[in-house]
C-alpha cells in the first residue's frame, strides 16, 4: 500500500479511484491482468499516457470472458473504436460498470448497447433474435425464436414502433429487482 | 474527500447523459466522461455544501451495508447452489418439489423449537414423573419393566419406540402433572402448557402455509414474463464455463415452460367448434372415470377392512393374510390408481401445470386414507369401538388391559410409520447404489434392468404426495411424540440428500416442464388436507377419548380439554369477565362485520389501482403515436419551406 509503484502517478490512480468503483490496490491488480496478456506491448510506464491498444482476440482470451457468450459485443461495447480494441481507460471501464459496485442504471445503459448488435440506438427483431440464440445456445427452434421476439416486443415496446429504445429498456428494467444481481428469480 | 468523488460522479453522470443524448457528440465511455469532469472539477475552488454531500454520502453508504447484507445472508441460505444446480439441470418444476422439501425442514425445525421451550425444557428443568408403581387398577404402567436387556433388543427398541425410548422425553407417559404450586416460586402449569402449544403449533403451521401460498401466488408476475427473463435473465459476473451451460439451460428451460403453454393454447384456439364440444365432452367423461375408479378404490378399502375385522383372529398363514389385508388393498390402490390417471391425462391433453395439479388432487384422497383407515382402527380398538360396556372398557372407559397408556401408543404408531418411510428412501437409494455400479462394471450388459437406470423421469406428483404424507403422519402424532418433529427434521434433512443423488444419477430431464408457480400453490394447497386430517385426530383426542390415568399431565381429567376450563376460574375476576366478553355475540358480530369492510376496502383498492394502470399504458401508447404524427408533421413542413428557397436557387 506504499507509494512505491511507478506505473501510475498518484494523481493519476486517485483520478482512477474517483471514475471507477475500485480500489486502488485493485486498480494496480488489473493493470497487472491487462500487462499479462501482452506484455512487449503495455510499458510499465503509464505516466506519460502511452497510447496501447490490446487487440480483441488478446482481450476475449481472459478467462472472465472466454465462456460469456456475448465476449465479443462487451469488447466492442466498451472499446472506443468499436471493433473491440481495448486501451487500459477501456479495460478499467469495463471491468468496473460489470462489477457489483456499478449503480443499475449505468448497467442498463451498457446491457443496452450490448444487446443492440447492429448499432442502430434500438433493439429490433434481428437484435433479440441474436441476443435470443445467445441465450440459450441456439436449443430453441426458428418458430420458437419467433415466437418469442414477438412477445417481448408486445410486452417491452411502449411507444409502439415495433423496437425497443432505451426509454422502453430502462423501463422495463426498473420493474425487474433482480436485475444483474447474484439470485436466482425463478424460486 | 468522499464528498468530493460523490460530487463527481453526480456531475459525470450528467454530463455523461447530457453527452448520449447529443447527437453530434461520439459515444464516449463513462471513465473517460469522469476524467475529463475531474480535471475540470480540480481547476475549479471546490464550493462544495457538506451538509447536503455529507446526507448523499450516508444514504450511499447505507444502501451499500444493506446490499452487502442481502448478499451475505443470501451466501447462507439453506442449499441456495443446490437448489439453483438441480433448477438448471432439470428445470423449475422439479425444483419446486425441492423448494416445497425446504420449506417442510424450515417449519418443522421451527415447531421443535417451540415444542422445546414451551414443554420440553420446562419438563426437563422441574422433574419428571415419580416411578412409583401403584397397583391399582386403571394405574398400572410400567413403561421400562427390564433395564438390563441383550444388546440386540436395544436395536428393536429403538426401532419400535419401546423400551428405554418409551421411558423417555419421547413420548406423552413421560411427562407428569406437577403445576408446580407445591412451593410459590415455581409456577409453572405443565399439563396447561402442553395443551396449548400442541394447539398453538396446529395455529403456527396454518399461518405457515398460508402466508406461504400468498407469497408465491403473488411472486410470480404473469406480466412481462417473457421480456423479464429474455433481459433480466443473464447476470454479466465472471462465471466459469460449467455455471454459464447451467445458465443458458436454465433460461431455455423458462422460456420452454411459456412456449408450450403458448403453443397448447394456439393448438386450443385453431379447433373448430364441433372439435371443442369433443374435447370438452371427452374431459367431462374422464373426470368422472377418474372420480369412478377412485370411489372403486375407496370401496375396496372400506370392504377389505370390514372383512379383515369380521374374521379377526384366524391362525396361521391365512389369518395373516386376513390381518394385512387393508394395508394390502390399500397399497395396491395407491400404485395402480396414480399409473391410471396418468392414462387418462395423455387422452385428456392438459396444458403440463394442469395435468401436475389434477394428477396431485386425484392421487390425494387415496394416499391420506389410508393414514386415516390406520388411526381409525387404533381409535376403536382403545375405545372399544366405542362401546363403553364392553368388558375390556368397562372399568377405565378405554382399554387398559391392551393400552396402559394409550398416548404413548399412538405416539409409537406414528414413529414406526415416519421410520418405515425413511428407511424405505434409503433402500431405494441403496438399490440404485448398487445397480449403477453394476452397469459400470459391466458395461455392454444389455439387460432390461440395467437399461432402466438412467432412463427415468423425475415424477413430482408423487413424491410430493410422500412428503404431505410423512408431514400429515407427524402432524397427527405430535401430541403424543412431542420430539417427533425433530425426528421429521432430521429424516426430511436425509432425504433431501437421498433424492438429490437419485435425481442426478438416475433421471434425465423431462421433456415438458411446468409452471412452478401454479404447482408449488397447489402443492400447499394438498399440505392443507393433510392438515385438516391431523386437526380432526387432535380435537377427537383432546375433546372426546379420556386420557389414560396411569400416565402422561392429564391423568385425572375426564378429557384433555377440562383442564382449560379448571384454569380458566383460578384467573382474576376481571380477566374471566374480560374473557367472556370476548367470545360473546355482542364482540364476535361486529368484529365479523368490520373484517368484511376492510376486506371489501382491499379488493376495491386492488381493482381500482389495476383499471388505472391499464389506462396509463394506454396513455402511453397514445403518446407515442402523438409523438410520431407531429414528427411527420415537422418534416412536412421542413420540406414544404425548403422546396420555394430550392427552386429559387435552382432558377439561379
Amino acid at each position: 500500500m506504499g507509494n512505491k509503484q511507478t506505473i501510475f502517478t498518484a494523481q493519476q490512480l486517485d483520478a482512477y479511484q474517483d471514475c471507477t468503483y475500485f480500489t486502488r490496490k485493485e486498480i494496480l491488480r488489473l493493470f497487472y491482468r491487462y500487462r499479462d496478456l501482452a506484455p512487449q506491448l503495455v510499458p510499465l510506464d503509464y505516466t506519460n499516457h502511452p497510447d496501447v491498444k490490446l487487440p480483441y482476440e488478446l482481450i476475449g482470451s481472459m478467462p472472465e470472458l472466454k465462456d460469456n457468450p456475448f465476449r465479443q459485443r462487451i469488447a466492442e461495447v466498451f472499446s472506443e473504436d468499436g471493433q473491440g480494441n481495448m486501451t487500459l481507460n477501456d479495460f478499467l471501464d469495463m471491468f468496473s460498470v460489470l462489477s457489483e459496485m456499478a449503480p443499475r442504471d449505468l448497467k442498463a445503459y451498457y446491457a443496452f448497447k450490448i444487446y443492440d448488435f447492429n448499432d442502430d440506438d434500438f433493439i429490433c427483431k434481428s437484435d433479440l433474435e441474436k441476443t435470443l440464440n445467445k441465450l440459450t445456445r441456439n436449443e430453441l427452434t426458428e418458430d420458437e425464436v419467433r415466437m418469442v421476439c414477438e412477445k417481448v416486443i408486445d410486452e417491452a415496446d411502449l411507444d409502439n414502433d415495433g423496437r425497443l429504445s432505451l426509454e422502453d429498456f430502462q423501463h422495463m428494467i426498473v420493474r425487474a429487482p433482480d436485475f444483474l444481481r447474484y439470485r436466482n428469480s425463478d424460486t | 474527500d468522499s464528498n468530493q468523488v460523490c460530487l463527481c460522479r453526480e456531475t459525470t453522470k450528467t454530463c455523461w447523459i447530457a453527452a448520449l443524448e447529443d447527437q453530434d457528440c461520439p459515444p464516449l465511455n463513462y471513465i473517460n466522461v469522469c476524467l475529463i469532469v475531474l480535471q475540470v472539477q480540480q481547476m475549479q475552488v471546490p464550493a462544495s455544501s457538506n451538509a447536503a454531500s455529507w446526507k448523499h454520502n450516508k444514504t450511499k453508504s447505507l444502501r451499500k451495508l444493506k446490499n452487502n447484507f442481502w448478499e451475505f445472508l443470501y451466501y447462507f441460505t439453506l442449499w441456495g447452489r443446490s437448489l439453483q444446480k438441480i433448477g438448471g439441470n432439470f428445470g423449475g418444476g422439479v425444483q419446486s418439489y425441492f423448494l416445497f422439501l425446504r420449506f417442510l425442514v424450515v417449519l418443522n425445525f421451527v415447531s421443535f423449537l417451540l415444542i422445546a421451550g414451551f414443554v420440553i425444557i420446562p419438563s426437563f428443568v422441574l422433574g419428571s414423573a415419580e416411578s412409583g408403581f401403584v397397583n391399582r387398577p386403571c394405574m398400572t404402567y410400567d413403561p421400562n419393566p427390564n433395564t438390563l436387556v441383550a444388546f440386540y433388543e436395544y436395536f428393536l427398541h429403538l426401532l419400535s419406540g419401546t423400551g428405554f425410548m418409551e421411558d423417555s422425553f419421547m413420548f406423552y407417559g413421560y411427562y407428569n402433572n406437577n403445576t408446580g404450586t407445591e412451593d410459590g416460586s415455581r409456577a409453572y402449569n405443565i399439563p396447561l402448557a402442553y395443551i396449548f402449544t400442541a394447539i398453538f403449533y396446529f395455529a403456527f403451521c396454518l399461518c405457515c402455509i398460508i402466508a406461504r401460498s400468498v407469497a408465491v401466488a403473488t411472486g410470480g408476475s404473469t406480466v412481462g414474463n417473457y421480456s423479464m427473463i429474455v433481459f433480466t435473465g443473464w447476470d454479466f459476473g465472471c462465471l466459469g464455463n460449467q455455471a454459464t451451460k447451467l445458465k443458458q439451460k436454465n433460461i431455455y428451460y423458462r422460456l420452454q415452460v411459456d412456449l408450450e403453454e403458448e403453443r397448447i393454447k394456439k393448438q386450443a384456439a385453431s379447433l373448430t367448434p364441433w372439435r371443442k364440444v369433443a374435447l370438452y365432452s371427452l374431459r367431462i367423461l374422464m373426470f368422472v372415470v377418474a372420480l369412478g375408479l377412485i370411489g372403486a378404490a375407496f370401496f375396496g378399502i372400506f370392504k377389505a377392512t370390514d372383512f379383515s375385522q369380521v374374521r379377526d383372529g384366524q391362525p396361521g398363514f391365512l389369518g395373516l393374510l386376513i390381518e394385512f389385508l387393508p394395508s394390502i388393498v390399500i397399497t395396491t390402490g395407491n400404485f395402480l390408481v396414480p399409473l391410471l390417471c396418468d392414462q387418462i391425462a395423455l387422452i385428456e391433453k392438459y396444458s403440463p401445470s394442469i395435468t401436475v395439479v389434477m394428477a396431485l388432487l386425484r392421487a390425494v384422497v387415496l394416499r391420506l386414507v389410508s393414514l386415516g383407515i390406520l388411526l381409525f382402527t387404533l381409535c376403536s380398538q382403545i375405545t372399544c369401538s366405542g362401546n363403553a360396556e364392553a368388558s375390556a372398557c368397562q372399568q377405565c372407559r378405554y382399554d387398559h388391559e391392551k393400552y396402559p397408556c394409550w398416548e404413548t401408543r399412538v405416539g409409537q404408531e406414528m414413529y414406526k410409520l415416519m421410520l418405515f418411510d425413511l428407511l424405505v428412501n434409503i433402500a431405494l437409494l441403496v438399490c440404485l447404489c448398487f445397480l449403477v455400479c453394476v452397469r459400470i462394471v459391466v458395461d455392454n450388459w444389455s439387460c432390461k434392468l440395467s437399461q432402466l437406470v438412467g432412463r427415468q423421469e423425475f415424477v413430482v406428483p408423487s413424491n410430493v404426495l410422500g412428503l404431505v404424507y410423512g408431514q400429515t403422519v407427524v402432524w397427527a402424532g405430535a401430541l403424543f411424540c412431542p420430539l417427533l418433529p425433530l425426528m421429521n427434521t432430521i429424516k426430511f434433512v436425509i432425504l433431501f440428500y437421498c433424492k438429490k443423488i437419485t435425481l442426478f444419477h438416475n433421471c434425465r430431464p423431462a421433456l415438458k416442464t411446468f409452471r412452478s408457480t401454479t404447482s408449488t400453490f397447489f402443492f400447499l394447497v394438498v399440505l392443507l388436507f393433510g392438515w385438516t386430517l391431523a386437526l380432526v385426530v387432535m380435537i377427537y383426542s383432546l375433546a372426546v377419548i379420556n386420557p389414560s390415568m396411569a400416565c402422561g399431565p392429564f391423568r385425572f381429567f375426564p378429557s384433555m380439554w377440562k383442564i382449560v376450563p379448571n384454569s380458566f376460574y383460578c384467573l382474576s375476576k376481571v380477566t374471566q369477565d374480560f374473557l367472556f366478553f370476548i367470545g360473546s355475540q355482542a364482540f364476535s358480530i361486529p368484529l365479523f362485520a368490520l373484517s368484511c369492510v376492510i376486506m371489501c376496502y382491499f379488493v376495491a383498492l386492488a381493482s381500482i389501482y389495476g383499471k388505472s394502470v391499464e389506462m396509463l399504458k394506454a396513455q402511453l401508447k397514445l403518446e407515442g403515436q402523438d409523438k410520431q404524427f407531429l414528427v411527420k408533421q415537422i418534416e412536412r413542413l421542413k420540406l414544404q419551406h425548403l422546396m420555394p428557397a430550392l427552386r429559387a436557387e435552382v432558377q439561379d
